[in-house]
C-alpha cells in the first residue's frame, strides 16, 4: 500500500502548504510587530501597495508609483527580450558553426571561453562607460550574459549530431548548407532551448543589475528607488513581480520548446 | 562496363597507436542488375570497403569506379542502407522518405508518386505521419529502403542492414528486400555476417578474409529466382552452406590466432 501511495504523484496542494505557512506566520509577526513594518511590511500590506502600484490612479502627488506597474514591468520585459533575442540571433548561427566546422572553433572558442568566467555584473562600468546611462547598455548586459549559455549550448548539440545521419544527408543529396540547416541545427534544438531556458534566467539577472546601476526606468530601478525612499512594501511588490515575470517567461519558453521540439515526446530518448 | 569496378583497392587507418591495414587489396565487379553480398568474420573490413564505394572514406590506394565514374564524394547515385536506420527523429515517414527529392529540389508532384508508390511497396502504406521513435526496427528499415529507393540510385549499398534485428523480422525483411528488388532490379551491394542471409539473397557471394581484408573466394548462388524460404531447405541450399562456414570458420580461427601472436608478442 505504501508503494502505491509513494507511486501516485502527490497533490499540487501539498507544494502550496509550506509557502501558505510562511505567509502566515509573516503576517502574524507583522501584525504583532515584532518586526518593525519599514523593514518587513506584513505581506497583507505588500498586497495592497501592489493593488495601488498596479491599477491605482497615476500621476496622482505624493505616491510616485501609482498606476505604474504595467509600464514598469514592460520596460523590463522589452529589455529582456531585445537583449534575448540578439543573444539568440548571434550565439545559435555562431554556436552552429562552432560545433560544425574545426576552423571556426578553432577561431572563436578559445576567446569565448576566456570572457565566460567573467561575471556580468563585473562588465557594469564597462557598459556604462561605452553606452552611458541608456537602454543600450541593459540590453548589452542582457544580450552578453543570454549569449555564453546559448553559444556554449548550442556548440555542445552541433557537436554531437550522430555520423550517420550527416552520411545519410549527404548520401541523399543534401549541400553543406542543407546540411546544417536541416540535419546538424533540428539536431542540437534540444540542446539550444536548454541554453535558451539558461540565458532567461541569466538576462532577468542582468535586467534588474543594469535598471540598478545603469537606467532609470524598470523593476530594478523601481526596486533600488523604493528602498532609498524606505518603501519596503514596495521593495518586496517589486521582488515578488520579477519572479513571476522570470517564472511566466521560462514557462512561455518551455511551452515553444514543446512545440518545435514535438519529435521528442515519444520513444525512451 | 561494370557497375561496380573495385581495382586493387588499398586501406590504411593511421592513428597514434600505429597503423592499421583494413584492406590488402580487393579486387571485384559487379555487372549492372547483379545482388552480390559480401560476407567475412567481424573486423574484417566489409564495411569500410562500403564506405568507400559510398564516398565516406577515401582509399589508401586502387581505385573504385562506379559505373565508370570515380568515387570522389557520397551522393544520391549510390543509395546507402545503414545497419541502425539512421532516419532523422524530427521528420515523419512521409518527410524522411521524401528528404533526398526535396534536397535535389526534384518536382514535387512525382516525388509525391513516387514515395507513395515506394511506401506501398514496403508495406508502409498508413504510417506516412507516424515519427521513427513510434516504429519497431524493422519498419525503420522500411522506410531506410524506402527513402534509396526514391532516389533512383544506380547502386544500393547495405552495410548489415537486418544485422539488429529479431530472427522472425530479419526473415521478413529478406523476403520483402527480393520482392522490392523483384520489382527495381538495381544493382546491390549487400554487407552481411549471416551466411544463411547472403546465400538467400545473392546472385554472388563474396567472402573475405580476416584483417587485412581479401577477397577469398566468389562464389555465384545458382538458386532458381524468384526465392522463398523453403529454398533454404534445397539441398543445394545446404552444399553451399557447408562450404561457405568451413571457409569463414578458417578465417574466423586465422584471426584469433592473429590475435593471441599479437598479445605473446606485445607481452614480451
Amino acid at each position: 500500500m505504501a508503494a502505491i501511495a509513494r507511486s501516485s504523484s502527490p497533490s499540487p496542494l501539498l507544494g502550496l502548504a509550506l509557502p501558505a505557512a510562511l505567509v502566515a506566520v509573516w503576517e502574524v509577526l507583522g501584525r504583532a510587530g515584532v518586526v518593525p513594518q519599514g523593514i518587513l511590511p506584513a505581506p497583507s500590506l505588500v498586497a495592497a501597495t501592489w493593488w495601488d502600484w498596479a491599477v491605482g490612479p497615476s500621476g496622482m502627488g505624493l505616491n510616485p508609483y501609482l498606476g505604474t506597474w504595467f509600464e514598469t514591468v514592460l520596460f523590463s520585459a522589452r529589455r529582456v527580450f531585445t537583449g534575448f533575442a540578439a543573444a539568440i540571433a548571434l550565439g545559435v548561427p555562431l554556436g552552429i558553426m562552432i560545433g560544425w566546422n574545426r576552423l571556426v572553433a578553432g577561431a572563436f572558442d578559445p576567446l569565448i571561453q576566456s570572457l565566460r568566467p567573467i561575471p556580468i555584473t563585473a562588465w557594469l562600468p564597462f557598459s556604462i562607460a561605452v553606452f552611458g546611462i541608456r537602454d543600450a547598455g541593459a540590453v548589452f548586459l542582457i544580450g552578453l550574459g543570454a549569449f555564453f549559455p546559448i553559444v556554449v549550448n548550442t556548440t555542445a548539440g552541433a557537436r554531437d549530431t550522430p555520423r550517420n545521419l550527416i552520411r545519410a544527408a549527404r548520401m541523399m543529396g543534401a549541400s553543406e548548407r542543407q546540411l546544417l540547416l536541416r540535419v546538424v541545427l533540428p539536431n542540437a534544438l534540444p540542446a539550444i532551448f536548454t541554453g535558451m531556458r539558461l540565458g532567461l534566467g541569466i538576462a532577468w539577472t542582468a535586467v534588474i543589475v543594469a535598471e540598478i546601476v545603469a537606467v532609470k526606468s524598470g523593476l530594478g530601478y523601481v526596486l533600488w528607488d523604493a528602498y532609498y525612499v524606505g518603501r519596503m512594501d514596495v521593495v518586496i511588490a517589486d521582488m515578488v513581480s520579477i519572479g513571476i515575470a522570470g517564472f511566466l517567461s521560462d514557462r512561455i519558453l518551455v511551452a515553444i520548446g514543446h512545440r518545435v521540439l514535438h519529435w521528442k515526446q515519444f520513444g525512451a530518448r | 562496363m561494370a557497375a561496380v569496378d573495385i581495382a586493387g583497392v588499398r586501406k590504411v587507418f593511421g592513428g597514434r597507436a600505429g597503423e592499421v591495414e583494413a584492406l590488402a587489396a580487393i579486387d571485384m565487379a559487379l555487372v549492372e542488375g547483379e545482388f552480390a553480398c559480401i560476407l567475412g568474420p567481424s573486423g574484417c573490413g566489409k564495411s569500410t570497403l562500403l564506405n568507400i564505394i559510398a564516398g565516406f572514406e577515401g582509399l589508401t590506394a586502387g581505385e573504385a569506379r562506379v559505373f565508370g565514374e570515380g568515387v570522389a564524394r557520397p551522393g544520391p547515385d549510390r543509395a546507402v542502407v545503414f545497419q541502425e536506420a539512421s532516419l532523422f527523429p524530427w521528420l515523419t515517414v512521409w518527410d524522411n522518405v521524401t528528404f533526398g527529392p526535396r534536397m535535389l529540389g526534384r518536382p514535387k508532384e512525382e516525388t509525391d508518386a513516387l514515395a507513395r508508390k515506394y511506401l506501398g511497396l514496403v508495406g508502409l502504406a498508413g504510417f506516412e505521419n507516424h515519427l521513427p521513435d513510434q516504429l519497431s526496427g524493422g519498419m525503420k528499415q522500411r522506410v531506410g529502403i524506402a527513402r534509396c529507393l526514391i532516389l533512383s540510385p544506380r547502386v544500393f549499398l547495405m552495410d548489415e542492414p537486418f544485422g539488429a534485428l529479431d530472427a522472425q523480422t530479419r526473415m521478413q525483411m529478406q523476403e520483402l528486400l527480393l520482392h522490392v528488388w523483384d520489382e527495381t532490379r538495381g544493382t546491390v551491394l549487400f554487407i552481411t555476417h549471416d551466411i544463411d542471409e547472403a546465400i538467400f539473397l545473392a546472385d554472388t557471394v563474396y567472402v573475405m578474409t580476416a584483417r587485412p581484408g581479401r577477397i577469398r573466394s566468389r562464389i555465384p548462388i545458382d538458386l532458381p529466382r524468384p526465392r522463398t524460404i523453403e529454398v533454404l531447405t534445397d539441398p543445394r541450399f545446404n552444399a553451399l552452406r557447408a562450404d561457405i562456414l568451413h571457409q569463414i570458420r578458417e578465417e574466423a580461427s586465422k584471426a584469433t590466432r592473429e590475435f593471441e601472436e599479437a598479445e605473446r608478442s606485445a607481452r614480451r
